[in-house]
């Protein structure tokens, strides 16, 4: 028998009230292990974000596409290493509920601008090569069944051919997938070339450019060089790191932060109230066992040590228990939401972070009552019957 | 046995101040529970409501075929004067048809409550636009000079963005635009938006004369058939898609409320499982206190049944009083703050978060069945309490 | 004899709202090594605060208890405990063993403050509980035990790290005759065979007929009465 012995009893004295604060508790850290997860998909983008990598739009918004005479003139500004460039196609397959993200890339420096595209070396040949090739995302080639070789017919909402028709014909010759987990499988990507010449309207632009700079810290000058060089332009230009491209479209979404932050703020509040004056009451259940300990001659501090190490053990019996559950909880959503939250799972990151909640939570309802455990008297306490 | 139940339920509530604490800490951790799923149906139902609010059954919307959203639509002048003679659509009091060309683009605007770009719609429109919105109302200054710089601002913009107050110059892009007006719509959707003079836009944005959307005052909402079989038929005009404007708006705010409701139910259904292992606890413990009170009526000739009612009673309160702070706390935090997200045109739409009475309702079931499920096993074990525990010293 | 403890004009007092109350002033009294003590009175004559004040859970408002050259009253909170881990055993009228521990780890609890390997400790427990005959007990939890023996118990947690005194407050008050015959029996065997110094507070007169003397404390006052152990 040691203290831990004795804490131990101790925690699990009434078994029911154990098992409901476990429950609670358990369920706070489910809750924070899941959004924690979420969101770090969410902004996965950020911390994702190539350092060497910028994205140019149209400063009058995304909506404006920009001239594909600026890819030849943006390679020409020293430091630059790549430049590609991508326009939204507003794909669908078959019927308009079934939007395929698409995109109208040139290939070769598409590729060169995203190493995390992976496939067998067959496929990317036939991608660089072949004007209708459609490359495919693993996750979207696994939703509607789609292999190498297929033929498949990709509708546009936005573009029309010449002909009048808003059909293109594409032949899926490669799928990839991604060298991060967190990267989305779900889009895929035709051939610039193949898509431009058969428009009816709209020739020669492009949606955006992507940068690829030598050294990340040259990135503002590059911006700023790009930015000036299209300044007396019809089409002027606004340059960003792909982080800061991708943090401001997930703010448009709305503050989510904020509600994350409620939402957390709300479970833990919950288990703080329960938690809190449960352990209160059991410790001042127990004001004439402290009594007797402290006059065997356990000192003051060792008490209050061991009142707080038992509440840092329901909080980690809990927190642990919500964290495992969580886990599997989101291997079983993951392939369901491959597509829209890619690579959800528990990081070493968000269990670290969970785990010192636990100690801190613990710490946090323990005080309380291990400051009464350190002041109950000897002589008041056994007085009392 | 009523008369005994509610003896005993008085005398319990009576002494709930001994037991303060826990009794407190059940009645917020139930308050916060109703709280979260009150906020998330406050943002479904805001949102919704915006949506639903907007487009009247009796306008058409017209855009190029499978273009699905008037950002992907692109219409000629033709186009617009050729529908302009077509049958089924009402005129105003000068005999002109009621029809408005609109061209619409995207700006930034910067959001109020993150400080960060976000897409606004810009409209171009002309002058016949407002007769084209039932609820259109010009609240401070005036109309757009046709031919100028000059916006008007709908009144959610100005509540969630920076800049927009009236008579101030904004910077949109490349272009310097003066505030000269604002308009409500009566919370719909097209109060998120910026209107100016459909001439300026497609010059700013090298649009030529291009459109993208028509929209017409029907004779009525069943005219609309008239008018898509005008459009078959016309070998000038290339393939259109005609809708109803009211459901032209539903169909698009179907994703974001499944998901808010999605994320907001089950949150709260968990939640509440926490809460009603915090009642449960509580109520466990008031019964432990009340263990000789409880033997002591027994003795005196109480049921068991009694005392087990007065404790689900009890429990029952501590509940619905948790519920009702919930309901109060979000009504007070959140009913009518504005918010604005990602709408699926791609653009913002600013909404005002409503508590409606169907969510509080929603808010109490969900507290009373926390409060019933925590009470009800300490409550059973209240009614077989032994009698002999009259005696017991501690 | 050599004495144990030395108390000098001690006085207890405490104050309820604006009123001071004394409990006994100035007593001055030594209590030798080997003694088995009885103090009997009536309620609130201070028999239990006397015995706070020898065991170091109180603090006396002047005057001064000295232990073998140590001056208990002086000594600070954390040495006081230590003071009482090595020199004391309690044992109360409600045995006040812990309900979550068995009988072996209620005994044990004491040497948790010792330096004692596993194995030593546990040896100890054996001998303690030989000594009170609960040896067959080891592993029932108070609840599973009567009275008398939770009170063995309690006697082997008090002598299991082997203090010079033994400090019992009514230790047979709730117990029957027949149980309160055996715990005495205990208590006279331990002072003899073992040479334990026990003050016992009591206000039953034939259980102080076990001590070898006994101390009659009335209105702060000692009145003395020496008498030959009971057989």
């Amino acid at each position: 028998m040691n203290d831990l012995t004795l804490i131990r009893k101790n925690l699990f004295r009434k078994k029911l009230r154990a098992i409901l604060l476990t429950l609670s508790i358990l369920i706070a850290f489910f809750i924070f292990t899941i959004i924690g997860s979420f969101n770090r998909v969410l902004n996965a983008g950020v911390e994702l974000a190539a350092a060497d990598r910028l994205i140019t739009m149209n400063n009058s918004g995304f909506t404006q596409s920009l001239p594909y005479a600026y890819w030849g003139r943006i390679q020409a500004i020293e430091g630059v290493r790549n430049v590609s460039h991508m326009s939204w196609f507003g794909g669908y397959y078959q019927q308009p509920t079934q939007v395929v993200q698409t995109f109208a890339v040139d290939p070769e420096t598409y590729l060169a601008a995203y190493p995390e595209f992976l496939m067998p070396d067959d496929q990317r040949a036939a991608f660089l090569t072949q004007r209708d090739c459609l490359l495919v995302g693993e996750t979207l080639a696994l939703q509607y069944g789609w292999s190498v070789g297929d033929r498949v017919p990709l509708l546009s909402n936005i573009w029309q051919k010449t002909d009048g028709s808003s059909s293109w014909e594409f032949d899926i010759c490669a799928i990839y997938t991604a060298s991060v987990p967190e990267m989305s499988t779900a889009a895929a990507y035709l051939n610039y070339d193949y898509y431009n010449e058969a428009l009816a309207f709209n020739q020669d632009r492009v949606g955006m450019m992507v940068v690829n700079t030598d050294d990340p810290m040259a990135n503002d000058a590059i911006a700023n060089q790009i930015d000036a060089m299209f300044a007396n332009s019809t089409a002027q230009t606004d340059t960003a790191t792909e982080a800061a491209f991708t943090q401001a479209f997930i703010n448009q979404i709305g503050n989510i932060g904020l509600i994350l932050v409620y939402i957390i703020g709300a479970a833990f509040g919950i288990i703080l109230l329960i938690v809190g004056t449960s352990l209160v009451v059991a410790i001042s259940e127990r004001t004439r066992e402290i009594a007797v300990m402290k006059t065997l001659g356990f000192p003051a501090p060792r008490i209050f040590r061991m009142v707080l190490i038992e509440s840092v053990m329901l909080s980690l019996v809990g927190g642990l228990a919500g964290v495992g559950l969580a886990t599997l909880v989101l291997k079983g959503l993951a392939p369901v939401l491959a597509a829209f939250m890619p690579g959800l799972v528990v990081t070493p990151g968000i269990f670290g972070m969970a785990l010192a909640m636990m100690i801190g939570f613990g710490l946090i309802t323990g005080i309380g009552p291990a400051m009464n455990a350190h002041r109950v008297r000897i002589v008041d306490a056994l007085g009392k019957q | 046995m009523f008369k005994q139940t509610s003896a005993i339920t008085l005398m319990n509530l009576r002494s709930l101040p001994q037991r303060a604490g826990m009794s407190l800490a059940t009645v917020l951790s139930i308050a916060l529970v109703v709280g979260v799923l009150l906020g998330f149906l406050a943002m479904a139902n805001g949102f919704q409501k915006t949506i639903d609010g907007t487009g009247s059954e009796d306008v058409a919307v017209i855009l190029r075929g499978g273009s699905q959203f008037e950002l992907n639509s692109v219409l000629s002048a033709d186009q617009f004067r050729i529908i302009e003679t077509a049958p089924g659509i009402a005129a105003d009091a000068d005999g002109q048809p009621l029809v408005s060309a609109e061209l619409y683009v995207v700006v930034d605007g910067i959001k109020k409550d993150l400080g960060t770009e976000a897409n606004l719609p810009m409209r171009g429109v002309g002058l016949q636009a407002p007769s084209l919105r039932g609820q259109f109302e010009l609240t401070a200054g005036r109309m757009f000079e046709p031919g100028s710089n000059e916006i008007i601002v709908g009144e959610a913009v100005l509540d969630a963005f920076e800049g927009f107050a009236l008579n101030q110059t904004i910077r949109l892009g490349t272009n310097d635009w003066q505030v000269v007006g604002l308009f409500s719509t009566g919370g719909t959707v097209f109060e998120s938006e910026l209107w100016a003079d459909i001439g300026v836009v497609q010059n700013l944005y090298q649009r030529g004369s291009s459109l993208q959307s028509i929209r017409a005052r029907l004779t009525s909402p069943d005219a609309i058939t008239e008018l898509e079989a005008f459009a078959d038929n016309d070998p000038r005009i290339n393939e259109l898609d005609i809708f109803n404007e009211q459901e032209f708006y539903a169909s698009q705010s179907g994703t974001l409320t499944t998901v808010i409701n999605a994320v907001g139910w089950p949150l709260a259904i968990i939640m509440a499982i926490g809460a009603f292992a915090g009642a449960w606890n509580a109520m466990y413990s008031s019964v432990d206190a009340r263990m000789r009170e409880i033997a002591t009526l027994r003795a005196i000739g109480f049921s068991g049944g009694a005392a087990a009612m007065g404790t689900l009673i009890e429990s029952l309160v501590l509940a619905a009083v948790g519920g009702l702070l919930g309901a109060v706390g979000t009504y007070l935090l959140f009913n009518g703050a504005s918010a604005s997200t990602l709408g699926s045109g791609f653009t913002q739409v600013v909404f005002a978060f409503a508590v409606t009475g169907d969510s509080i309702l929603a808010g109490m079931i969900m507290a009373v069945m926390i409060g019933f499920l925590g009470g009800i096993v300490p409550a059973i074990r209240s009614a077989y309490v032994p009698l002999l525990t009259v005696h017991r010293s501690e | 004899m050599t004495s144990l403890y030395t108390l000098t004009d001690l006085s207890k007092g405490y104050t309820r709202g604006k009123e001071s109350i004394t409990i006994f002033e100035e007593l001055t009294m030594t209590i030798p090594e080997g003694d088995f003590m009885a103090i009997m009175g009536p309620s609130g004559s201070g028999k239990t605060t006397l015995l706070n004040l020898l065991g170091g859970i109180d603090r006396p408002t002047s005057g001064s208890v000295e232990c073998q050259g140590v001056r208990v009253d002086k000594l600070s909170e954390g040495k006081l405990a230590k003071w009482r881990s090595q020199n004391v055993g309690f044992i109360f009228q409600f045995y006040n063993l812990m309900p979550t521990l068995t009988a072996a780890q209620n005994v044990e609890l004491p040497l948790l403050l010792t330096g004692l390997s596993g194995k030593q400790r546990k040896e100890r427990v054996a001998t303690a509980l030989d000594i009170v005959g609960l040896a067959d007990r080891k592993g029932h939890r108070p609840r599973q035990l009567s009275g008398g023996q939770q009170q063995r118990v309690a006697i082997a947690r008090a002598i299991v790290a082997d203090p010079k005194v033994l400090l019992c407050d009514e230790p047979t008050g709730d117990l029957d005759r027949k149980s309160a015959d055996e715990i005495l029996e205990t208590l006279q065997l331990l002072n003899t065979d073992l040479g334990k110094t026990i003050v016992m507070v009591t206000h039953d007169p034939s259980a102080a007929k076990y001590a070898r003397r006994e101390l009659h404390l009335d209105k702060g006052r000692f009145v003395e009465q020496v008498q030959e152990p009971a057989q």
